[in-house]
């Protein structure tokens, strides 16, 4: 995707010329950045002062040659931040709105509605009025909406922004299903780590209408620079990982990381053959000079320091146990311990504090 | 949205009957448009019942003259005009409007003092009024329509008007007038007799004299862009016909001869 | 109060070309609203400022200049009296007056409501594939009917109310273009205070109840 343009807002100028090609690329940045804003102007809901815009070399928009296609020919599914759905209209009415759409365009041919509906899990609201809907629900059938118009790019707007964080961690899986399942390409606004690492292969940070970086999430947002820029301040350490096996009553499983670290997480209760993602959070990790005895975590991992990131009184430490771990202590820690690069240090984890994905 | 049966059923009976409800009006063949002042109403509803009778119909608009003047002026349909005083009728002749030679200075009325029907004040004159216990004189609004216009200048020629200014109360119009008089909001008005006879909760304690009064002048001519002015002419000489004037002078107007 | 023949007929006539008037006015105000509502235009505010002014001058001004124009001697007046139509004086005068009076009232009420059909909704359908009109049929107005119900109500209880521009352009022929209002005026004028209370009785509860059903429209609207 070609994305180039120049757009006035209130308090900045947004000023982007990037182009990408990756699965799910994720518009990363604080609230106010002008991220919804170029959704808009990618979906032609909004007036651009002068740029371009391509997709699989298709031109949407161009100043020079002053071709502006109207929204309705895009194929553009778009999820925006509230939902929208049609207040008026069934679930069922919502999710076919797009549905007769001709054009087929790009990789989503072949989406049936029983596939889509039994993806999301949202089969058994159909004849429900919207308004009844709880608001992962309704997210749910607003994305089923969007893509059962068969369009060549999704666009998605910080869909979880309106969930608490337990709904959060249900309806992630969720999204990684429709990037895993459909082939539609899609551009994930959000200004939440965690959805970044977990979905994203491709993420263009934005700031005050300017592009500051871009790259693969996981080494793009490892600076503390960067993420100091930025409003979400949670680390996590997102891993891929596959099962090994379980233990019910001992109450975990255990699993293999790539590079063959094993570890123990909380039991999976429906294991599945395919790998999957986990996620720590640096906060949870403690590190030790000498191996513990005697306490209850379950990851005990031998590594060392490659970096030592120092903001604000905490300390962002990267420890090379197999994986690359990131770890946040305080700087009272650091010293105390005497802690620097290429110390040989333990992580300590908690089978506990490993999350799914 | 669906509209019901019954909401429809509804409204086409309505629209019936309205269209049902003026056509014996449109049905007849000829009949003549009269503007006249509102407080020619009765005595005009009168002469036309016996007009008809024997002649064609007679339609009546009724409103402020002002009004129908202007009406006249932008050349609405009226075929004749009753004005309630000199000047609408000099406004249109001026312009035009009216057919030539068909004016006629048909009647007048006559200026009385009311007060309200259980007052005590005695007022034998328009001396009186300048009384202390007058406090409050209500006039139809003496710089417009008729009735205030002739008072002012007669309290005028009394050399009364400059001390009783301060008293008057301008109001909309007759029936205003008499509103306030009703209700003793004021202690005095000025109307017309016919207009005093409208309501038994005032009473007449002084008739001006015919002489000495106001030279009160109701004209009445014919539209120049009517197309009905035979009929019109036809009832114009009923109007100065005996028994028309007999009908006027029923209502307690005075014929002009 | 006195329910006579004349009382009905003077009700009916009123409540028929109120009907009518507002059933002209609808698709007019309703586009015109749509227009206000959701795009710019050049000119865009003096055309907003006309159609308030019936609401904002004294009607007897609107009047005059209603029959100005459509006098025998104004410009449109003229033309139609040439090919045999007479708008004055006559029920057609009754319901011009009443539509213009009441026009700025059903703009206003439905441009209110297309404003508050979220913008976002019809963008999405936009996006789904739906051409302007679909837009239009499928998610704006389903979305804003009850408030142009409301809207309509509200201009027809003041079409029944109007009087200054009625009697100026239509004169006040009773059994042809005299309307409650009409009526109630020329009762007071004469004195019949019973009939003008049986009348002015009529109309109140005409009015009470439309505005009423109108309001419950409304509140029923926003719950939804």
């Amino acid at each position: 995707m070609l994305l180039r343009c120049r757009i006035p807002l209130a308090h900045f100028e947004l000023d982007i010329d990037v182009s990408f090609n990756a699965r799910v690329t994720a518009f990363f940045g604080p609230s106010g950045s002008g991220k919804t804003t170029l959704l808009d102007a990618i979906a032609g809901l909004r007036e651009i002062t002068e740029g371009e815009i391509e997709i699989n070399s298709h031109t949407l928009f161009s100043s020079a040659r002053g071709i502006h296609q109207a929204p309705r020919r895009r194929g553009i599914g778009y999820v925006p931040q509230e939902g929208a759905l049609f207040p008026h209209l069934s679930v069922q009415k919502n999710i076919l709105f797009g549905a007769e759409r001709n054009q087929y365009i790009g990789p989503s041919k072949g989406i049936t509605v029983d596939h889509v509906l039994k993806t999301l899990e949202i089969d058994k609201l159909l004849g429900r009025p919207v308004t009844e809907l709880s608001g992962g629900e309704a997210q749910r059938v607003a994305l089923a909406r969007a893509i059962l118009s068969a369009p060549q790019l999704l666009l998605l707007d910080e869909p979880l922004a309106a969930l608490d964080v337990a709904l959060k961690e249900r309806i992630l899986p969720y999204l990684a299903r429709v990037r895993d399942e459909f082939g539609i390409p899609m551009i994930y606004v959000t200004h939440n780590l965690t959805e970044v690492l977990t979905l994203a292969d491709w993420v263009l940070m934005i700031r005050q209408g300017k592009l500051v970086a871009q790259g693969i999430p996981q080494e793009a947002l490892r600076s503390v620079q960067t993420i100091a820029q930025l409003d979400d301040e949670r680390y996590e350490n997102v891993f891929t990982a596959a099962l090994v096996d379980s233990d019910a009553p001992a109450g975990r499983s255990r699993i293999r990381l790539s590079s063959g670290t094993e570890l123990f997480i909380p039991y999976l209760s429906q294991p599945d053959n395919r790998s999957f993602q986990i996620r720590v959070s640096a906060d949870d990790i403690l590190l030790a000079i000498q191996r513990p005895i005697g306490i209850s975590a379950g990851n005990v991992l031998k590594g060392m320091i490659k970096k030592i990131e120092m903001a604000d009184g905490d300390a962002i430490l990267t420890v090379l146990a197999g994986e690359d771990f990131l770890v946040r202590i305080t700087a009272a820690a650091v010293t105390r311990l005497g802690l620097a690069e290429t110390t040989p240090v333990f992580l300590v984890i908690k089978t506990r504090s490993f999350h799914m994905l | 949205m669906k509209i019901g049966r019954g909401t429809k059923t509804a409204t086409s009976l309505l629209l019936a009957s309205a269209l049902l409800s003026f056509v014996p009006v449109v049905a007849c063949a000829d009949e003549i448009l009269v503007a006249a002042a509102a407080s020619l109403a009765d005595v005009l509803k009168d002469i036309g019942k016996n007009y008809q009778s024997t002649h064609n119909k007679i339609l009546l608009t009724l409103g402020p003259s002002n009004f129908l003047a202007r009406q006249i002026f932008e050349g609405a349909p009226p075929d004749m005009f009753f004005s309630a005083d000199l000047a609408q009728m000099d406004f249109l002749e001026t312009n035009r409007r009216l057919e030539p030679g068909t004016r006629k200075n048909l009647l007048s009325n006559q200026l009385v003092i009311v007060v309200p029907a259980y007052s005590n004040l005695a007022i034998a004159s328009p001396k009186d009024l300048l009384k202390p216990d007058v406090k409050k004189i209500a006039l139809a609004d003496p710089a417009a329509v008729p009735v205030g216009v002739y008072t002012s200048r007669y309290l005028a020629t009394e050399g009364l008007w400059g001390k009783l200014k301060s008293k008057i109360v301008p109001v909309l119009d007759v029936r205003a007038t008499l509103a306030s008089v009703e209700s003793a909001n004021v202690e005095a008005g000025f109307v017309y007799k016919t207009d005093a006879a409208i309501s038994n909760k005032v009473k007449v304690v002084y008739e001006v004299p015919l002489d000495n009064g106001p030279k009160i002048i109701y004209p009445i001519a014919i539209v120049r862009d009517s197309k009905k002015k035979d009929t019109a002419r036809d009832f114009m000489n009923f109007l100065l016909s005996p028994a028309g004037k007999a009908i006027f002078k029923k209502f307690g107007f005075v014929i002009l001869d | 109060m006195i329910f006579s023949l004349e009382t009905w007929q003077i009700t009916i006539f009123s409540l028929a070309v109120g009907m009518a008037s507002t059933i002209v006015i609808l698709p007019f105000g309703v586009a015109l609203a749509w227009l206000f509502a959701r795009k710019e235009w050049p000119f865009k505010s003096v055309v907003e400022t006309i159609v308030l002014l019936p609401l904002v001058m004294p009607p007897v001004s609107t009047g005059l200049i209603l029959l100005k124009i459509f006098g025998r001697r104004g410009p449109l007046g003229a033309w139609l009296y040439e090919r045999g139509v007479e708008i004055v004086f006559n029920w057609k005068g009754v319901l011009i007056a009443m539509s213009v009076m009441s026009f700025p009232l059903l703009v206003r009420s439905v441009r209110t409501s297309f404003a508050e059909v979220s913008l976002r909704l019809e963008q999405i359908a936009a996006t789904l594939g739906a051409s302007p009109l679909k837009i239009f049929f499928v998610v704006t107005l389903p979305l804003a009917y009850k408030g142009i119900v409301a809207g309509a109500l509200l201009a027809f209880s003041r079409a029944l109310g109007e009087f200054g521009a009625t009697i100026l352009l239509a004169g006040n022929i009773p059994g042809r273009t005299q309307t409650l209002s009409l009526a109630i005026f020329n009762f007071v004028q004469t004195g019949k205070d019973a009939e003008a209370f049986t009348l002015l009785g009529i109309t109140v509860f005409l009015a009470f109840t439309f505005v009423w059903f109108s309001e419950w429209l409304l509140r029923a609207g926003k719950k939804a």
